[in-house]
């Protein structure tokens, strides 16, 4: 399954610590989020991609914090982001 | 001129007349009533504020009015109005004073948008300033009250203006609405500040305002640079404890806390976030004030 933001989103970031707060101007609505999802945001800014994908790229700065399977914890990430209506399926 | 250069007599009649245009900070209200207390109020709390001769301007035309209904004759009421409609249902006539107070707040909350407006108060120190922000019965206008008694210069009680531009405290220095016990509180503490007739049976219970220091007063178009985001809490018997506050929680606290966030948009996002950068945020609890006087007296400044 490949996930992008929601279009016509423009997500606005700042980060302090390991902690973002992200801004969605579309909305209006603004979420306090963790660095893995705050990562997986700004990468499917650049390109869609699917959680596979973007496991291997988050892996290096992320999986230390994650157990298990990290593409599966990913899947997870990108079903709360599609709840908070910020990712959707492509 | 100072309101103080007006006789209570004068203050009067020129309320009655034509009104008067009182500068509050980088605002000027046009005020007209025909109620004694208000003007009592006028000219106890705002002395030492400018009026404005001559002006064709004001920020906010409003006054205070009795409605006049029959009810007038058993229960006489206020009722403020801006631009000459009623900004909110009538309240009890004693409530007067306060009801402008209220009022003021809702004129400037409700129009001043080139600010963020933070329902906090701001007190500064060296040309930084403290925001505390914090919902009602935290113990922050007392706290303030106590903090402007010895020697912070007051900025404001209720709003904290980020200017949007640059992202300075801009001053509006009023009155400081006390409720309940902090009005012993801190009339024991500074027995010589100035204090409007306590008022009973309000929506807050029994309210009434401290005069603001004249030296905050005179500096009022001087703004301030945010140092610290402080979430004071009063709790009975409380040790006094300055916590640090992760920045991206303080955020989303102090949004809780604005008016206009959301309104502002991505400019609103902007600005609070120059807020959070530039402050470093505490959670404080505390109960016994001379204490907390000391720890903000010990808060030193963010290093740039």
């Amino acid at each position: 399954m490949m996930w992008r933001l929601i279009s016509g989103h423009a997500l606005h970031f700042r980060s302090w610590n390991d902690e973002f707060v992200v801004y969605n101007s579309l909305s209006g609505d603004t979420h306090l989020l963790g660095s893995a999802a705050a990562h997986v945001l700004l990468k499917l800014q650049q390109a869609p991609a699917d959680a596979a994908v973007l496991a291997e790229f988050l892996a290096p700065a992320l999986q230390p914090g994650f157990d298990g399977d990290f593409v599966l914890e990913i899947e997870h990430l990108l079903v709360d982001l599609n709840r908070l209506a910020l990712v959707e399926l492509s | 001129m100072k309101v103080s250069a007006l006789s209570f007599q004068e203050l009067g009649i020129r309320l009655k007349k034509g009104g008067i245009f009182l500068r509050t900070g980088s605002f000027v209200t046009h005020l007209q009533t025909s109620i004694s207390s208000v003007a009592d109020g006028i000219g106890l709390l705002y002395a030492d504020y400018p009026l404005v001769e001559h002006a064709g301007f004001a920020d906010f035309h409003v006054s205070l009015a009795s409605p006049r209904t029959l009810r007038r004759w058993f229960k006489p009421q206020v009722l403020f109005l801006f631009d000459g409609k009623p900004a909110f249902k009538p309240l009890p006539l004693d409530q007067a004073f306060p009801t402008f107070e209220w009022g003021l707040n809702w004129c400037v909350s409700s129009h001043a948008n080139r600010y963020l407006i933070i329902h906090a108060a701001v007190v500064e120190r060296g040309g930084y300033a403290a925001i505390l922000p914090a919902p009602p019965g935290s113990g922050k206008s007392t706290l303030c009250a106590a903090l402007v008694c010895r020697g912070w210069r007051l900025l404001s009680d209720e709003l904290a203006l980020v200017r949007v531009s640059d992202g300075k405290i801009i001053p509006l220095p009023r009155p400081v609405s006390l409720k309940n016990e902090s009005i012993d509180i801190i009339q024991r503490y500074e027995p010589d500040a100035v204090f409007s007739r306590k008022v009973s049976d309000t929506m807050k219970g029994t309210v009434a305002h401290m005069k603001a220091p004249s030296d905050s007063i005179a500096y009022a178009t001087e703004p301030a640079r945010a140092a610290w985001v402080i979430f004071p809490k009063y709790q009975a018997g409380a040790a006094t404890r300055l916590e640090a506050l992760p920045q991206s929680r303080a955020f989303m606290r102090v949004a809780d806390n604005a008016f206009n966030y959301s309104l502002l948009g991505v400019r609103g996002f902007e600005t609070m976030a120059g807020l959070i950068d530039a402050s470093l945020c505490y959670d404080f609890s505390y109960s016994v004030l001379d204490e907390a006087i000391e720890t903000f007296a010990a808060l030193k400044p963010p290093v740039p």
